[in-house]
């Protein structure tokens, strides 16, 4: 099949050229360099002329691809994009682009791999908290879209039977999710959004060097081999101790959420989600607590649940 | 259900502009000076949330075109059957007039461009984009229309211009023409041809929607970028359009540096004037369904 081969052959070259990091020219001599592309195949295919050149006409595709790509990622992580500065988020996201090229018709998915593709990238080993802070954002963004659900409300639970309610088997929402983070992300993401709230207050630290401590255990430094641009003040990246949290992260109506939760919480989404009956999570609250701390704390956990709207109708025991 | 004739072009929607986050409590608030909208469909492919819920009540009180950008109907990889899935289900939803997408690649070896990039036009990309086409048509149970996109790149290889091409394709496949006027000013522009060949060139009945939109003179090419006021020269060629298709359905596209809407409305109404001026000098020959 001429036409498949054909048309496949100038495809791959027209991808290749237009997702070379450092151009289109440079791109065509790495793939000669690797065998995938000879010296004039550029020339051949595309008419050129002396206003623009074939590689010019193809370094707007080139430049289109990037920066389309960028401005989504960049929107989908915009505290991400704070905290690394605009040259090292540049730079992630070219690394990210190369490893990860987009396989999803729709853009919505892009950033999906950020956060894992974080976790090895040197900028994330020199501040493993971005990666965090990255996969918070990305739950927040994969929950703006997800399912409607009608959510049980107090009014729905007085109406169950009170003699089924220990073995009723209650199911999340769609949009409800629970982050196990190394590091305290939802309090440098609250952190971050106060400052961008207060006009005055950059993200930059002057002078450079170790910045003020913003409440206890997040500190800002001031990489040298990092500024705003070419003239303005260093970024300092986060540096935050790590620490084991939990996050939850839920939607409720159209307004996303999330807030830090202990480890109990954590536990008891759990066995909602594996759909345990609500007496089996209030008896893993029970060591070490009285019959009426018990009651208290599961009666608090419950009802924050309900009020925050994670729970759908549950499933009756027979 | 085979589509291998041209299908009759839909009802005159009036005019319209693409539906955009930053006006969706405008557009729900009350009325508006505007006929029709249109919606990226892979912003709306998506399982709830509030565009979903804001595009499916503009429906109630809109007419509707889904434009996709994402079928890639050029590719030489196979068509993705989810997309087309997802395509379909978010049709039943909203019921819209039409669904679009455009004449170009944007996928290859399972990687996507996310950019509408242009074809080689030659007989045998013709047969491979016709079949496409037509399976794509029968899987959704409905003719689409393919718009032409702007171009930076001619191929050396291409054996006919661009409009040729098109009008091949809606011949051939049964499908409808979106005709961007302003993606036809900038190719022009940037390959050096006469715009006013393009739009003599395209067949009459194959026409279902028009698109106006701004772009960016870069100096040594001109940049499609949504971001400006439709220029003079594209006015002027969205004139000779009306004056050859008659009353089809326009829409103005604006993705960037998106102004109020009433500023949008102010150029929708621009586009109404003009086509009701043209319009009103002498009957057309179109009929419209």
């Amino acid at each position: 099949m001429s036409t498949d081969f054909n048309l496949k052959a100038t495809q791959t070259l027209f991808w290749g050229l237009i997702t070379a990091p450092e151009g289109v020219r440079p791109g065509l001599e790495e793939m000669v360099r690797r065998g995938e592309a000879g010296p004039s195949d550029l020339e051949a295919l595309i008419a050129g002329d002396e206003r623009l050149p074939a590689a010019d006409r193809l370094d707007i595709y080139a430049n289109m691809y990037f920066y389309r790509l960028f401005d989504c990622l960049r929107e989908d992580y915009p505290r991400l994009f704070e905290a690394c500065g605009p040259e090292r988020f540049h730079n992630l996201i070219t690394d990210y682009l190369l490893r990860h090229p987009s396989e999803h018709p729709s853009l919505r998915h892009l950033g999906a791999r950020l956060p894992g593709f974080l976790d090895g990238h040197p900028l994330g080993r020199e501040c493993p908290a971005l990666a965090d802070l990255a996969r918070l954002e990305w739950a927040r963004t994969d929950l703006f879209d997800a399912a409607d659900s009608s959510p049980l409300t107090r009014q729905d639970l007085a109406r169950l039977p009170q003699e089924t309610a220990g073995s009723a088997r209650f199911r999340l929402v769609p949009a409800v999710t629970v982050l196990r983070l190394a590091h305290d992300a939802a309090r440098l993401w609250t952190e971050m959004k106060e400052r961008a709230a207060a006009p005055m207050a950059g993200l930059a630290v002057p002078g450079g060097g170790d910045g003020p401590e913003i409440h206890s255990g997040t500190v800002w430094t001031a990489p040298e081999s990092c500024r705003l641009h070419d003239e303005g003040p260093a970024v300092a990246l986060p540096r935050l101790p790590r620490r084991d949290t939990a996050v939850r992260v839920w939607r409720r109506g159209f307004v996303v959420s999330h807030r830090a939760i202990d480890l109990e919480e954590m536990d008891g989404l759990d066995l909602l989600r594996d759909g345990e009956p609500l007496a089996r999570i209030a008896q893993r609250l029970a060591a070490g607590r009285s019959a009426a701390q018990v009651t208290e704390r599961f009666g608090r956990m419950f009802q924050g649940w309900i009020d925050d709207g994670l729970l759908a109708n549950p499933i009756l025991a027979a | 259900m085979p589509f291998d004739r041209p299908a009759q072009r839909p009802a005159f929607l009036g005019h319209g502009v693409g539906l955009r986050r930053d006006h969706f409590d405008r557009v729900l608030s009350g009325p508006t000076l505007i006929d029709w909208f249109e919606i990226i469909s892979e912003n709306f492919m998506v399982d709830g949330g509030k565009p979903l819920d804001v595009v499916t009540r503009v429906r109630e009180r809109y007419p509707l075109v889904m434009h996709g950008v994402s079928l890639s109907i050029g590719s030489t990889d196979p068509i993705d059957e989810r997309y087309l899935d997802a395509l379909g289900r978010l049709a039943e939803r909203l019921q819209p007039a039409w669904i679009s997408d455009h004449l170009c690649w944007s996928s290859v070896g399972g990687h996507q461009a996310h950019d509408l990039l242009p074809l080689p036009y030659t007989e045998e990309v013709l047969a491979h984009v016709v079949s496409r086409v037509q399976r794509v048509q029968e899987r959704l149970g409905r003719p689409i229309a393919l718009e032409n996109v702007s171009s930076y790149v001619s191929y050396r290889r291409s054996e006919m211009p661009e409009w040729e091409f098109l009008g091949e394709v809606a011949r051939r496949s049964g499908c409808g023409i979106l005709l961007d006027v302003n993606n036809i000013y900038v190719s022009a522009r940037n390959h050096g041809f006469d715009p006013s060949l393009y739009v003599a060139g395209v067949p009459v009945e194959a026409v279902w929607q028009f698109h106006l939109a701004g772009h960016s003179d870069k100096g040594l090419y001109l940049l499609d970028t949504h971001d400006h006021p439709v220029a003079d020269p594209v006015w002027e060629l969205y004139a000779a359009a009306v004056r050859r298709f008659g009353a089809i359905s326009t829409l103005v596209e604006w993705d960037d540096q998106i102004p109020a809407f009433d500023r949008l409305e102010q150029e929708s109404e621009r586009a109404r004037v003009i086509h009701a001026a043209i319009m009103a000098e002498a009957p057309h020959a179109v009929v419209v369904a």
